[in-house]
């Protein structure tokens, strides 16, 4: 259940992409808000701009006009420091490709946000907690007898779900998840889904998730359609 | 250390060193720990491991040569420096031929400037000397050579001219300490003369003992030669001690740091291929392998031991008591020839009895020199003075020596201002032109030779650095373009540009590491054991690597110098951490969706 209170709101977003000589307009002045708590899902066909919308809105890439207000503050305003951060405490991102570090294992993945904003001279002093909240969530996952193993040792299921781990390690207030089930097997998708509603559920994360896919946008609190980069309708 | 400290960029040095030290821990302290493990995984992950360690070779060999020749160098020059200093002294007041008059009370002078030892004041002068060998063996051999005319215990004093003796040596061949070899010289010297106090048994080098006298003939004057004025040089095989076994005690630890590193990617490859057992097998083979090289570097053994090797010796063809016949032609003050009523340049003959010879190893010294006695030498000169017609007593220099951290430069200069209040106070003495200089800029030609060579060579070494620098740039563009991926993650997950773009700079950092030390470990250890590698090529491969019939050294010498040690240490860090910044940069300008867009 979401309260109605605006953790992140999208106000005339516009991107542009340079093609050589040529610009081309991926999104066209798209405004949104999401609220604390919801689980809100951008629906669009590929090339609809889905994911440049979620990087826009992930502090990930900088609009080329219009502003992103993250808990009231205009994030483009302020320094680059600070965005860096905002992704390091506040938000979480899931990858379609997963995107785990290849050389390290599923817990170092899962610790990389404590190990980005932990110096070296005080993680002796922080590694102890930090590494137990990183097996807790790796455990809530049903990940706890594979901590050591590196991602390709796992199957497409399993590295989304460490993805989600390391996403949720640090207690983020906004988790964006690009295509999370795109591609995995429809069983294992269904089980991600679940496990993103249930957290969804039961933590008041916001989640804000792009899909193409119908049936996973139906499992949302409220689905937005993106056609060519413009917001069609609210659902 | 005392050469260190006396170095005046010394504090400042070691200030900045430390400084740099402590800022650059204080990175890696404060730098996120995200940077230290990646960079770690990087460079130890699996087989892309093996870029890393290969790219980590130039720079090993660059460390390893620079620091092996440079010692080497460096060992020539700095033998090349003691073999002339032992000869002269600190500081050198020379008169050249004309002579200096009351070198005495200018010497007395000199003495009282702070930071001086001692003096002393020399004849010399160059002679012919006629050199017939006992016996009649040989026809009799005439050599230009320089008569030198010293105060004997005062000239012990100045340098080694004592331990290049060749009695020095007889007596003293078996000992280490150098205190104890003196000590044992001077028993020697009591119970050859029956003296008790050192200064005079000292003084007494250049007597003639009685034995050694011409029976009926007349007494004669002692006179010490180079080892080469009353020899001629010939090879001949010596016996020398080396630690035999270094050589293949080395081999076997290069082949046990290779197998290592062999054993450790064959057991990484294993870790990650689970269930195959020829992984499994190769990981022991070349386990027990390494182990088995380790334990036959621990057990070779490598002891010191007597080899024959040719080496030019002065073959002598005079004996003690011999006669050594000196000629010269005496110089007045006024720098004209002495000459006889006639016109006629005067010579001035003596026939010396040989009492010793002496060795330097600077051959200019050893196949020229001829000491005598100062008030002799003076006598032949014409440089003894006659007081009744108030002719001063001349010589040719004051020899100077100073204490061990006194700064020579700075006392040539009080020297000079002495010497100008000298001539100040004596106006009507008619005083020559004199020239004051330290050892080294006496002996500059020589020296210079030596260094030039060195620095020629160390700047040769010195390139292969660039070609390091740029594998470095091309490894670090590589790994930061294949790495992209882990670019955005990190950046996506909230890291920095400029701590990403550091991370490869660590990167960099890390391979020059990995580089100095193993180039630094195998040069301490090529260094260490240099001799027996010699004997070892010589002897296995047939290679005479350092002929000793053509230099002048009985080993390859060596001086490892601690500040270049850390200087090309240091230099290969900086150079590898700057070359890395080629990754570096490329990875903090990568915006993280271009590569999670496109990966």
């Amino acid at each position: 259940m979401s309260s109605q209170e605006t953790i992140l709101r999208g106000e005339g977003l516009v991107k542009d992409y340079r093609m050589g000589p040529a610009r081309l307009r991926v999104l066209h002045r798209v405004s949104l808000t999401v609220r604390r708590g919801e689980f809100l899902c951008i629906l669009g066909p590929s090339g609809s701009g889905k994911s440049t919308l979620l990087h826009l809105l992930g502090l990930l890439d900088r609009p080329t006009e219009g502003r992103v207000f993250f808990e009231g503050e205009d994030a483009f305003a302020r320094a680059k420091r600070w965005r860096d951060r905002m992704r390091n405490e506040a938000i979480g991102f899931v990858f379609q490709l997963y995107y785990l570090m290849p050389d390290l294992s599923v817990l170092e993945n899962a610790l990389l946000p404590a190990m980005i904003r932990t110096s070296l001279a005080a993680w002796p002093f922080t590694r102890s907690a930090e590494r137990a909240r990183a097996l807790e969530v790796l455990g809530d996952m049903g990940l706890g007898h594979r901590v050591r193993h590196l991602p390709r040792e796992l199957s497409g299921g399993e590295r989304q779900r460490v993805a989600i781990a390391r996403a949720l390690v640090h207690r983020p207030r906004v988790l964006f998840a690009d295509e999370p089930t795109g591609n995995l097997d429809s069983a294992t998708g269904e089980d991600i889904l679940r496990l993103l509603q249930r957290l969804n559920r039961e933590t008041q994360l916001s989640i804000v998730m792009v899909t193409h896919d119908d049936r996973l946008a139906r499992q949302a609190d409220r689905v937005l359609h993106l056609k060519d980069g413009k917001l069609l309708q609210h659902a | 250390m005392g050469e260190y400290l006396a170095w005046p960029w010394f504090w400042p040095a070691a200030l900045a060193g430390g400084a740099a030290l402590v800022a650059l821990a204080a990175l890696v302290l404060l730098a996120p720990v995200y940077k230290h493990i990646v960079c770690l995984k990087y460079l130890f992950g699996g087989w892309k491991a093996v870029v890393p360690i290969v790219s980590a070779l130039p720079a090993a060999l660059g460390v390893f040569l620079l620091i092996l020749v440079f010692a080497i160098m460096d060992g020539f020059v700095m033998e090349t420096r003691e073999m002339t200093r032992g000869t002269l002294s600190d500081i050198i007041v020379d008169a050249h031929l004309g002579g200096l008059p009351y070198y005495d009370d200018f010497a007395e002078r000199i003495e009282r400037i702070e930071g001086v030892e001692a003096t002393t004041p020399i004849i010399q002068t160059y002679v012919i000397a006629r050199i017939k060998s006992s016996g009649g063996r040989l026809k009799p051999i005439v050599r230009p050579c320089v008569l030198i005319g010293i105060r004997p215990a005062e000239k012990a004093k100045m340098g080694r001219f004592v331990s290049y003796l060749e009695s020095w040596r007889t007596i003293t061949g078996d000992l280490e300490d150098e205190k104890e070899k003196m000590e044992r010289f001077l028993e020697y010297l009591h119970r050859l003369y029956a003296v008790d106090a050192t200064p005079e048994a000292l003084q007494r080098l250049l007597d003639v003992p009685p034995e050694l006298q011409n029976p009926g003939g007349p007494p004669r004057a002692g006179t010490i030669a180079g080892s080469a004025v009353v020899g001629v040089p010939m090879t001949d095989y010596l016996v020398e001690t080396v630690q035999v076994g270094a050589g293949r005690r080395v081999l076997a630890w290069f082949l046990a740091a290779v197998m290592m590193v062999v054993a450790l990617f064959v057991w990484r490859a294993q870790v990650h291929r689970p269930g195959r057992k020829g992984w499994v097998l190769a990981t022991v083979l070349c386990a027990l392998s390494a182990a088995a090289l380790v334990a036959a570097a621990v057990f070779i053994p490598v002891r010191p031991g007597r080899v024959l090797r040719p080496e030019v010796v002065d073959y002598p063809i005079l004996a003690r008591g011999d006669d050594l016949v000196v000629s010269t032609i005496p110089v007045r003050a006024s720098g004209a020839l002495e000459t006889d009523p006639g016109g006629i340049p005067k010579v001035s003959s003596r026939a010396f009895a040989l009492v010793d010879t002496f060795k330097s190893n600077y051959w200019e010294a050893d196949s020229t020199h001829v000491y005598a006695d100062f008030a002799v030498a003076q006598q032949m000169t014409g440089m003894e003075g006659d007081e009744s017609r108030g002719i001063p007593a001349r010589a040719s220099q004051i020899q100077v020596k100073i204490s061990e951290n006194a700064q020579a430069d700075a006392i040539v200069g009080r020297i000079g201002e002495a010497w100008e209040a000298f001539q100040a106070e004596r106006p009507d003495a008619d005083l020559p032109t004199v020239s004051i200089n330290t050892w080294e800029t006496q002996q500059q030609m020589i020296l210079t030779i030596a260094k030039v060579q060195r620095n020629i060579t160390t700047l040769m070494l010195g390139l292969m650095f660039v070609g390091f620098a740029v594998l470095i740039a091309l490894i670090s563009y590589v790994m930061a373009y294949i790495k992209s991926r882990d670019v955005g993650i990190l950046k996506a997950v909230g890291a920095s540009d400029m701590g990403v773009g550091s991370l490869f700079l660590g990167y960099g950092f890390l391979i020059g590491l990995v580089g100095t030390a193993l180039g630094m470990i195998g040069a301490l250890l090529m260094l260490h054991y240099l001799d027996g590698i010699e004997l070892w090529v010589n002897q296995a491969l047939g290679v005479d690597v350092f002929p000793r019939t053509m230099y002048y050294f009985d080993h390859i010498p060596r001086h490892l110098s601690p500040w270049w040690c850390v200087g090309v240490g240091g230099a290969v860090l900086v150079l590898a951490t700057l070359a890395s910044m080629v990754g570096g940069l490329l990875a903090a300008i990568r915006q993280p969706v271009e590569t999670l867009r496109y990966e």
